[in-house]
């Protein structure tokens, strides 16, 4: 314990001009973290391990439109929670800074698919983690070929894809980097081998034969969702996990949120039913941080135009948060037992 | 006049004529290679962007459909709150967002069943008894023309029709009649009307050729069952199987249990199948959704089962996009139907025969 540090925030309010901003947040940042610029140096003077970046990118959207608001409500959303994990006892005070969003020039898709990779390579390079939230799922695109031109061709990366589709097509109507295509330039990437990717949750018919015959050709080993209600939700989904950490250098988690039942995110694009419970995927990202290392983190395709009480978006803001809290509870990042609310401490 | 030439069955990927046609056979099954496709550019809004057919058993015939979809806009039949008459243009809506090609299945379902939209079934508002006898008829063209049926409701007073039709079409044979559904709907009749949604089981043991040991009822709870309904299953000794015990055994071993005694000494099984039977989280878009149901990975399970017995009409009732959220309700009816036919395409490639 810091005297010279305030540990207010981890508590119910005490009331008067400290710690009662909880539903009054001066800007809307991701956990009321700082703004940072974009920018390597200031980011490596913040002293944070996390970036936070919005990517309200809309036009490699095949489906129905609305991911442009993600980053916004996924902040929003991150409003409603305090820093302090009980379940880890860690405190994700300061540990994240938020750098604003990818400026975007409507209707010029590649200008912003380059901007979305300037923008990773400025975090990565300043040794952080992006958190990146689209916008939707052809960002991932842009970001993992960023990550893997940041770690070069000597080191392997190993790469996880949550969602219900397999966004394997070669191509769509002739384009090659629409959100359905993600998955397949994902898998060209140089310092990525098929060994080192897993896909977890697909079902129902968004998934055309050319997506799984791509999948056989290039040994793409993904975990359906019939296969993880038979085989056990968690004893599958650890196998995946291994697949993308072993022998790895660096890891890169993506999150489409259509990954869960509709009724547990129906503020995404593509609504599926038949899908991963949240207490699942409570645990599924708990097994994630316990891998201790982690690279970056994408959540796409949120379209809170359709969600229900932000429940989507309250969905995705916990599962992010939550692998950060268990990474840091493996690295030893406990808060010290004896912290009290001072008012209540004797003396 | 309908010439042989203009109706034989044939599949126009994504349904676009004109200049911008897609010309490949199995395009339906791929990621589009021109252009979006039917992706936000739908052409015409038909089941599956399957070829229209009207119901008519030698139209029906001609093009070797084995599976007709019928929309059913018929709402008046009906207690609870209205909405149905949209549920099967959701259906459709819904088909859109998805192919054909079922990878769990490795199936196309469209071209395996040469699939067809006979479009939506007259009705006379306010007048129930002609509207049943509309359905009837529709149901009938289509099982005359050897095709089987798959009817988007509408409301739940569609079996008493469909039930009627089937038995006759089997005249010589007997039937089973399933009845999926949080209640029980067996009322001798409500007010005084006998061919409401509140009578579908009543009226289906009613039919000559259809008895109590072939009929089953599956998923009900909660207090919309007023005592004689379930008089009704406990004085003629039909299964019943309710969601508590769904919840203890495991939907997939309920779902055979239903589909062996519906299938044990019969030549055909009616399956109506409500909406509402799902849990409201997974399906708000219906009627009179209750909690205690079955969650989306259920239903589709309950689909599945079934697709390896199949069935000779199966309904899907009481779906009210209006109510829906993003989607999802339209999207779990698609799925119900749409993982029964890929696990039948499966479960008869895998016997060896054809639908």
């Amino acid at each position: 314990m810091n005297p010279a540090k305030s540990y207010a925030h981890l508590f119910s309010p005490l009331g008067g001009d400290a710690g009662d901003n909880y539903r009054a947040p001066n800007v809307l940042t991701f956990l009321r973290s700082t703004y940072v610029p974009l920018n390597a140096e200031a980011l490596k003077k913040s002293g944070a391990s996390y970036a936070f970046v919005g990517v309200p990118f809309d036009e490699g959207n095949v489906g129905k439109p609305g991911s442009e608001e993600g980053p916004r409500e996924f902040r929003l959303a991150s409003q409603e929670y305090f820093t302090y994990w009980f379940e880890y006892n860690v405190d994700l005070y300061g540990v994240a800074v938020d750098c604003g969003d990818v400026s975007m020039p409507k209707v010029s898709p590649d200008v912003a698919r380059e901007r979305i990779y300037r923008a990773v390579r400025e975090v990565l390079k300043a040794g952080l983690i992006p958190i990146l939230v689209g916008g939707d799922r052809s960002m991932s695109i842009a970001a993992t070929k960023a990550l893997s031109d940041h770690i070069g061709p000597a080191k392997r990366m190993g790469y996880m894809h949550f969602g219900a589709h397999l966004d394997l097509a070669d191509s769509w109507a002739g384009e090659k980097n629409l959100a359905p295509c993600a998955l397949a330039r994902i898998t060209e990437l140089p310092n990525l081998e098929a060994r080192n990717v897993a896909h977890i949750g697909a079902r129902n018919a968004m998934n055309p034969k050319d997506w799984t015959d791509l999948a056989k050709e290039r040994g793409i080993r993904f975990n359906p969702m019939f296969e993880l209600l038979e085989r056990g939700v968690y004893e599958t989904a650890e196998g995946a996990i291994d697949r993308v950490w072993q022998g790895t250098d660096a890891q890169y988690v993506s999150f489409n949120f259509n990954v869960m039942d509709a009724s547990a995110a129906p503020g995404v694009t593509s609504t599926e039913p038949g899908g991963l419970e949240s207490r699942e995927m409570m645990r599924i990202a708990e097994m994630i941080g316990k891998r201790k290392t982690l690279d970056v983190i994408d959540v796409s395709e949120l379209c809170p135009v359709f969600d229900v009480s932000g429940t989507a978006a309250r969905l995705a803001v916990c599962v992010v948060t939550r692998i950060m809290a268990s990474l840091a509870k493996e690295r030893g990042e406990e808060i010290d037992a004896s912290i009290r609310r001072s008012d209540l401490v004797a003396g | 006049m309908i010439s042989k030439q203009d109706t034989m069955w044939k599949f126009v990927p994504h349904q676009h004529r004109g200049p911008a046609e897609h010309t490949g056979a199995d395009d339906h099954v791929c990621s589009p290679k021109n252009h979006n496709g039917a992706f936000k550019s739908r052409g015409l809004a038909t089941f599956m962007g399957a070829p229209y057919c009207p119901a008519d058993r030698k139209a029906i015939r001609e093009m070797g459909a084995k599976i007709c979809f019928l929309g059913c806009p018929w709402d008046q039949g009906q207690i609870v709150r209205a909405g149905t008459s949209q549920g099967a243009s959701g259906v459709r809506e819904a088909t859109t967002q998805y192919f054909p090609y079922m990878f769990e299945y490795d199936v196309d379902i469209l071209t395996f069943f040469r699939v067809v939209d006979c479009g939506d079934i007259p009705n006379v508002p306010g007048n129930n008894a002609k509207s049943h006898e509309l359905i009837d008829q529709y149901i009938t063209e289509c099982l005359e023309g050897g095709a089987k049926v798959i009817m988007s409701g509408g409301d739940h007073s569609l079996p008493i029709p469909g039930s009627r039709a089937l038995s006759r079409h089997m005249s010589k044979g007997r039937i089973g009649y399933l009845h999926v559904d949080s209640h029980l709907d067996a009322g001798p009749d409500w007010a005084g009307n006998k061919i409401t949604n509140c009578s579908g089981p009543a009226r289906a043991i009613e039919l000559p050729n259809c008895s109590a040991k072939n009929m089953a009822h599956l998923g009900s709870r909660n207090s919309l069952n007023p005592k004689d309904w379930w008089d009704f299953y406990v004085d003629n000794s039909i299964r019943v199987i309710t969601m508590r015990e769904i919840v203890e055994r495991g939907i997939e071993a309920c779902t055979a249990e239903i589909f062996e005694l519906a299938w044990k000494g019969t030549d055909a099984v009616y399956f109506s199948w409500d909406t509402d039977s799902i849990d409201i989280s997974c399906m708000p878009g219906s009627t009179s959704p209750e909690c205690y149901g079955l969650k989306g990975r259920e239903a589709i399970a309950l689909a599945r089962v079934a697709g390896r017995y199949g069935c000779d009409v199966l309904d899907i009732v009481e779906l009210a996009p209006y109510f829906d959220v993003s989607h999802m309700s339209i999207k779990m009816a698609a799925n119900m139907i749409y993982h029964y036919l890929g696990s039948r395409a499966r479960t008869l490639i895998e016997q060896g025969k054809t639908p």
